[in-house]
């Protein structure tokens, strides 16, 4: 096949489809997050997440601290300077710089707890004019979101780093007594009201024991610490409900935009095409015709022979315009489809095809008249490639609902290596699929087969 | 020869009429939709009714419709259905209340007019004509376990010819080879194909397109 491309979508990524898992950090094959981890100590222990978010705990204490001296000191000259104007391009530096820490404060709570928050930010103005990107910015409430997260950082991992850091210690301390009595010396240990001396490592054993316990309690208070801070980020740093859903309407709507604009152009492709086969075909015909026949009446009477021959030639002329007339007129818009659906239709497709066709058409009722449109000449396009490069000795066409989609298949067993090319039958179809939120897909390895698949949503 | 049409394009109903008339066929009634068509033909009892398949008020395949409500109506009233686009699921609709006195053709084989008359005779005389590119449309189709595939290309096309109401004389001619191995052909068809062997023009199509047209039932 020669013009198919493989994975020509839509706009891109295929609609969501029913049941299938959205996203998350918790699909197979990736890390798993703080929020939704095994529960037992061992399994807690052996997890990666639980040591990132331990060491994030501990040392996140030095960001917040700087974020927190960055920001009062940077926010109060700037307000002080506001008065001279300085204030202002100060204010405009720092918004930037506390942005650009609440995206580097993302990927940490990511990378350390495997919890992901996408930004939250609205879409950039179109405009170049970087006043109007800084009022956009300060316009937008997850940047104001950002500065209250960086400003409360400090708090929070002062927090998180003293209880870290006394927790650890004194799981490390119980834990390692053996060898600290064995480098240190001997050792009084009080534990609670309990108090005894160990002069040896041996001694110092059962205080490993109570170090295990300590440990198991350490893993919970780090965890809890974890998800509590994850929480506070997915709060202040994520998108709230309305926000999300903006997010997913904005999204939908560029799509939509995408894909209207594919359609029409389309169309206009399909218009062009046609005028084109008028011109170039049924229009020279006839008029070679209405020459033959001006010949002939000339002739008519001198040479009443050459007339006969002048007139068969028209004869034939005429006739092969109205095949292409046809050929154009089923092209735009096959009559037997309004008449009698698909399984009639891609009936007649296929017996007008070289090679041997299968159809197999599984609707329990017919489909809205875009789908049914847009399936007949994906089918179409289809075999006319498998008749043109696939050098196919078979080929089947399956038209099957499943769930709330039509989804049409044509496989052929030829040579396969389909090639992609911009403006060919088969993307401008792709796009027309595109215009009702479906997807084709082409899939054409080197020696075959050849599947050419359509998903077109319908609901009837 | 008596014949009622039924065609919206007045110019080419016009342009039937007189070429009927010269191959000395009168017309005794025209229509111009498909409804009209079975009480024309009630009220002429003509030899022959010619119906245009898209026709008003649907504009699909008014005359298609119209054409079978005659056939229901008076059995065996010969028509010939004439359509801009043959599609094999309109052929298979119209012989599936009996082949005898059907036809079914391209428009533009209306050009050729010697054969085109010759056809008109043929199916007001209770025969079989369908156009060969229908016959070629059911003989492109493929089903699983076809039989078909069993034939020898030079069976295909005897077969091809067959079903359009050819003799032995005429497929002999066709192919440039004697009747006696047509024959020999024709019975190898009708073995592997498990069709009773039947004499006469129009059951040997009728024969075949029940074969062929099998896959719509």
């Amino acid at each position: 096949m020669g013009e198919l491309s493989s994975g020509i979508g839509g706009a891109g990524e295929p609609p969501a489809r029913a049941g299938t898992p959205g996203g998350g950090a918790t699909r197979a094959g990736r890390a798993v997050s703080v929020m939704d981890g095994p529960w037992h100590p061992a399994a807690m222990a052996r997890s990666a997440v639980t040591w990132t978010s331990a060491l994030y705990l501990a040392v996140s204490f030095a960001s917040g601290l700087t974020w927190f001296v960055v920001l009062v000191a940077g926010l109060s000259v700037s307000l002080a300077t506001l008065i001279i104007w300085v204030g202002f391009p100060l204010l405009a530096l720092m918004m930037v710089a506390w942005r650009f820490g609440a995206r580097l404060e993302r990927r940490l709570v990511r990378t350390a707890f495997g919890v992901a928050i996408p930004d939250p930010y609205r879409p950039r103005p179109q405009s170049r004019n970087p006043f109007a990107r800084l009022k956009a910015m300060a316009a937008d409430p997850a940047t104001w979101k950002d500065l209250v997260y960086l400003g409360l950082l400090f708090p929070l991992t002062l927090v998180e780093f003293v209880v870290s850091a006394f927790t650890w210690a004194l799981t490390g301390t119980l834990l390692f007594m053996p060898l600290i009595v064995l480098f240190g010396g001997g050792m009084e240990i009080n534990l609670g009201r309990v108090t005894y001396w160990s002069g040896n490592p041996f001694e110092a054993l059962p205080v490993s024991a109570v170090g295990l316990v300590v440990l198991a309690a350490a893993l919970y208070v780090t965890r809890g610490m974890a998800i509590a801070h994850a929480a506070w980020a997915r709060l202040m740093l994520g998108a709230n409900a309305s926000q999300a859903e903006n997010r997913e309407l904005r999204e939908r709507t560029a799509h939509l935009r995408a894909s209207r604009a594919r359609g029409v152009d389309a169309a206009e492709f399909e218009r062009r095409r046609i005028e084109r086969d008028l011109h170039d075909g049924a229009q020279q015909r006839l008029l070679a015709v209405a020459m033959d026949i001006g010949r002939a009446r000339a002739k008519l009477d001198e040479d009443p022979e050459g007339a006969r021959a002048l007139i068969e030639q028209a004869h034939a002329g005429t006739k092969e315009a109205i095949t292409e007339l046809r050929d154009l007129a089923r092209g735009i818009y096959p009559a037997i489809l309004t008449d009698r659906g698909l399984d009639p239709a891609l009936s007649g497709l296929a017996g007008r095809a070289p090679v041997p066709v299968e159809v197999d058409v599984d609707l329990p009722e017919r489909p809205p008249a875009a789908v049914e449109s847009i399936a007949y000449f994906i089918v179409a396009e289809a075999l006319a490639n498998i008749a043109k490069y696939a050098r196919a000795t078979r080929a089947s066409v399956r038209v099957a609902r499943e769930d709330r989609w039509v989804v049409v298949e044509v496989i052929d067993n030829g040579v396969g290596g389909a090639v992609a090319r911009a403006g060919g039958g088969l993307s401008g179809l792709a796009d027309r699929a595109a215009t009702i939120d479906g997807t084709l897909i082409v899939d054409s390895p080197p020696g075959g087969p050849t599947i050419v698949r359509a998903d077109l949503p319908c609901t009837w | 020869m008596r014949v009622v049409i039924a065609e919206d394009s007045v110019l080419l109903r016009e342009g039937l009429v007189r070429l009927l008339a010269d191959a000395a066929i009168e017309t005794v009634a025209t229509v111009g939709d498909g409804p009209g068509l079975p009480g024309v033909v009630e009220e002429h009892e003509p030899d022959l009714a010619i119906v245009d398949v898209r026709m008003p008020p649907s504009f699909t395949d008014e005359g298609l419709r119209a054409a079978l409500a005659v056939r229901e109506r008076r059995p065996g009233t010969p028509i010939l259905v004439l359509s801009q686009y043959v599609e094999e699921r309109y052929a298979t609709d119209l012989i599936g209340g009996g082949a005898e006195g059907v036809g079914y053709l391209l428009k533009e084989r209306v050009s050729d007019v010697a054969e085109f008359i010759d056809a008109v005779r043929r199916i007001a005389a209770g025969g079989t004509v369908i156009d060969p590119e229908v016959i070629g449309q059911l003989l492109g189709r493929r089903r699983a376990d076809d039989p078909l595939e069993a034939l020898t290309p030079r069976e295909r096309e005897v077969l091809g010819l067959m079903a359009q109401g050819r003799s032995n004389g005429a497929i002999a001619e066709g192919l440039v080879v004697t009747e006696g191995a047509v024959e020999k052909h024709i019975s190898n068809i009708f073995a592997k194909l498990d069709l009773q062997p039947a004499q006469g023009g129009h059951r040997r199509v009728m024969a075949v397109l029940a074969y062929l047209g099998r896959a719509d039932a």
